[in-house]
């Protein structure tokens, strides 16, 4: 049987920020049955729609920019496929492009995220970021699988790339390193934040915006 | 809106998508445009109400008619719980994300026993007094349905309106009175009167209960002119024919029956004895195959599930079983949907039956027995020989299957000690059994799992006369059990905690006078009382004590053929000399033939026009 790879770009906002990447698995799983594209199953006993996720989101981040990989059975026209996929999608997932894969997942280097931060004052919360970015080290724990809880430091990773005070909210543009080798949660770089300024933010919006290879190009 | 106060407490809690809906196919619709707004209440987390069938057929039949706008609500986890009440958010349904304070009726289900408490907990949260006589004009009416209303007595003092039997018709009926009574600006004094007279429905507080010297109840009185002396349940007459749904929401995260769901049948042929279903769902009515066909299809197209069950209280009863897995698997097949087959009986278990679970998953197989010995099962009217089980095993052996579990009731009526060792000597003759094979699996032992539920007797069965035997008695058999064990390696022996048992009878057989007991429970912190890790056992027992009441008399108490019940001016078709009969028979391990071999009387042929099935 033919297999011919497809990447789907999609975002994820709105309630289905909630969705974990686990349940995301299932969730498109679901939606590719619905949107009656001939979908590639694996051989097998038990053959199931294959999947590939290159980079997971984390719980609780909007993004305009997520990558999701199939395979179909023949060859489809993207753009019909897309609206398709798209029209079978749960609130608050759009199918942005369908397309034939270039990088690899180990190809993934760093991601932009765009942040809110509310609850502080402008100054408060500049003077907070300031201080964040003369600090020598940040130290944070991470939890790995193998390793159980790990300490990182996180400073050396974090670029900031823009930063506003925008009335009632900080606005950020942030690139951390993501992918296999390395990843940084946006999370926490938002809980260092925190802790480091001592703000007890009113609420956090965090949107991923790129997803970018190890040598700056744009993944697709 | 309660929306944004909601996704800030989101991250901090476990499986953030069972709290914010949003799922495909829940049903959004503009308030300003709908007459009635209906919460359905499931009194327990989401993933065990997400998996319910009745709440599903309910939700879509509600929300198609325009008017009407039927939205989600389960128990918050404790996690969430905590979050919720620190910061002021109030019980919210997954739909609109508006409070469940402002709708107009709030509707629990109420499938088990042991939810009770949580029902309480879901009023309060809602910010709402739990006793129906503190709620005031402008808060909601309270409603609830489902198996367990068939004895609501200890549930009288929290609820406004009892619905009673299949809600398909009743739950239309309801809304559209309030509609046009709302629109009119009626009371709802003047809206339970006006409900009264629909059949299947029951207001608790239009009856009064007056009780014995000796705690029993006298008489259940109507002390309302619209409330009957009797309120009959509602029955679907054809099932093929009545509203099922083309789609169902699908949750994000994992739920326990996270599949597509096609109900087959209503209603049971076999009268086992014990089971509280196989009476109060009568009669018997089934889908033909096309219905099922196309129904299965339409949810499967519109879920995108991979695995779809046919659900009903015996699958393998079903007439025309053959015919429709035939033709189903014609397009399940194809679409590499799985077929799941819950509740088959091991009579009916077959080589062809056994290859299509094996094709969905090979964990192990699950038999019924009930009873150790074939006195005990011809007492409870299981209707299955020994024979039949070994055969039933031989064939999953040769097929493979290297595990199988069986289910068993211990405390039955009339059980005596070579009962239990029944239970052990069946498992051990499994066991010898797979040896028996040749062609067994090279190095793989057999594995048999022995799981004993305590027996627990139910309103409108023949045991309802009965006791529920004592823990003493109970722990007595468990040992016993254990000891006639001889394979220790081979069998593995589990059971329900007692204590659990014994309030699931207490509140099964109650009266008004648990609603205090209830209040006293959830007041000292129970909720989530079917999850062991939430069980308190011991604020049970104090809130009796409170109440000045006894669990003894409820439980293990056995109540005379004259006896009023605290249910008995409910009417579910069947009648009490029936179940006198069956009782006695049962008592002389005397078995009754299945409804379609034979009438056997019960009095739910009133409901069909005489009889349940063509010229019988």
């Amino acid at each position: 049987m033919e297999k011919i790879d497809v990447r789907a770009v999609f975002s994820k906002s709105g309630r289905a920020i909630f969705i974990s990447h686990l349940d995301l698995q299932r969730t498109m799983q679901r939606a590719l049955k619905r949107s009656g594209l001939p979908v590639w199953y694996s051989q097998g006993f038990n053959p199931h729609i294959y999947l590939n996720f290159p980079l997971a989101l984390s719980l609780g981040i909007s993004s305009c920019t997520e990558f999701m990989d199939f395979s179909v059975t023949e060859e489809i026209d993207f753009e019909k496929a897309r609206e398709k996929l798209d029209l079978a999608m749960p609130d608050g997932i759009s199918v942005i492009k369908l397309a034939e894969p270039v990088h690899k997942n180990q190809d993934i280097g760093f991601a932009e995220y765009e942040m809110k931060f509310y609850g502080g004052s402008p100054d408060e919360m500049l003077e907070g970021l300031e201080k964040m970015m003369s600090m020598e080290t940040i130290e944070t724990e991470k939890h790995s699988k193998s390793k159980g809880i790990v300490k990182i430091d996180i400073r050396p990773h974090i670029e900031i790339l823009n930063a506003e005070a925008c009335g009632d909210h900080l606005f950020l543009t942030v690139k951390l390193p993501a992918g296999g080798s390395l990843n940084i949660n946006a999370n926490v770089f938002a809980d260092a934040f925190s802790d480091v300024s001592g703000i007890e933010f009113k609420s956090i919006c965090i949107e991923r915006t790129k997803i970018l290879c190890k040598n700056g190009e744009k993944f697709i | 809106m309660l929306k944004e106060q909601i996704e800030n407490i989101l991250l901090k809690v476990r499986n953030p998508s069972r709290y914010i809906g949003g799922e495909l196919n829940s049903v959004v619709k503009d308030k300003s445009k709908v007459d009635v707004r209906f919460a359905f209440c499931f009194p327990d987390s989401y993933d065990v109400g997400m998996s319910h069938l009745g709440m599903k057929i309910l939700y879509s039949l509600k929300n198609k008619r325009e008017n009407f706008w039927c939205e989600r609500v389960f128990a918050p986890w404790e996690d969430m719980e905590a979050l919720m009440r620190e910061n002021n958010i109030p019980l919210y349904a997954l739909e609109s994300l508006d409070p469940v304070k402002e709708f107009d009726f709030i509707g629990f289900t109420i499938q088990y026993e042991l939810c009770y408490t949580n029902i309480l907990n879901m009023l309060d949260l809602a910010g709402l007094p739990v006793k129906a006589k503190d709620r005031t004009e402008d808060m909601p009416i309270v409603v609830a349905g489902g198996p367990c209303v068939c004895n609501p007595e200890p549930l009288a003092d929290f609820i406004d309106i009892f619905i009673l039997g299949e809600g398909e018709e009743v739950n239309l009926e309801l809304m559209d009175l309030y509609a046009e009574m709302k629109k009119r600006g009626c009371s709802k004094r003047e809206f339970l009167s006006e409900a009264a007279k629909i059949e299947g429905i029951y207001v608790p507080s239009f009856y009064d209960v007056s009780y014995n010297n000796d705690g029993t109840v006298a008489a259940v009185l109507p002390n309302h002119p619209n409330a009957s002396a009797k309120i009959r349940k509602r029955i679907i007459k054809y099932l093929d024919s009545i509203y099922y749904p083309e789609s169902f929401v699908v949750p994000y995260c994992e739920i326990v029956h996270d599949r597509a769901v096609v109900e087959v049948m209503r209603g049971c042929i076999r009268g086992c004895r014990f089971c509280q279903a196989g009476f109060i769902y009568r009669p018997l009515r089934e889908k033909s195959s096309e219905t099922i066909c196309s129904q299965t299809r339409s949810l499967c197209e519109s879920t995108g599930y991979e695995e779809v069950s046919l659900s009903s209280l015996s699958t393998s009863d079903l007439s025309s079983i053959d015919e429709t897995l035939i033709k189903l698997s014609e397009y399940t097949d194809g679409e590499k949907i799985n077929l799941s087959l819950p509740s088959m009986r091991i009579d009916r278990f077959s080589n062809e039956l056994m290859e299509r679970l094996k094709a969905i998953r090979k964990s192990g197989l699950t038999f019924a027995p009930e009873a150790g010995t074939q006195r005990l099962r011809d007492v409870i009217n299981k209707n299955i020989t020994e024979d039949e089980i070994m055969r039933a095993c031989r064939i999953a052996f040769e097929g493979g299957y290297t595990s199988v579990k069986l289910y068993f009731m211990m405390g039955l009526p009339t059980e005596k000690d070579e009962d239990i060792i029944g239970i052990a000597e069946l498992a051990e003759k499994i066991v010898d059994l797979y040896y028996q094979n040749p062609n067994r699996p090279k190095g793989r032992h057999v594995s048999i799992s022995v799981s004993c539920a305590t027996f627990v007797p139910k309103p409108f069965t023949p045991f309802e006369f009965e006791p529920q035997a004592s823990a003493e008695e109970i722990d007595r058999r468990q040992k016993l059990l254990l000891e006639s064990i001889r394979s220790k390696k081979r069998i593995n022996v589990s059971w329900h905690n007692y204590k659990v048992s014994i309030l699931e009878a207490v509140l099964a057989k109650g009266d008004r006078r648990l609603g205090e007991v209830i209040y006293e429970a959830w007041k000292s912190g129970c909720k989530f009382d079917s999850w062991s890790e939430f069980y308190r056992y011991e604020l049970w027992v104090k809130a009796f004590e409170k109440a000045g009441l006894d669990m003894d008399f409820y439980a293990h108490r056995k109540r005379s053929y004259d006896e009023v019940m605290p249910w008995q001016h409910l009417d579910y078709y069947i009648s009490r000399e029936f179940l006198i009969r069956e009782h006695k028979k049962a008592l002389n391990a005397e078995t009754t033939p299945n409804c379609r071999e034979k009438c056997s009387g019960c009095g739910i042929s009133a409901a069909m026009g005489g009889a349940c099935f063509g010229k019988n």
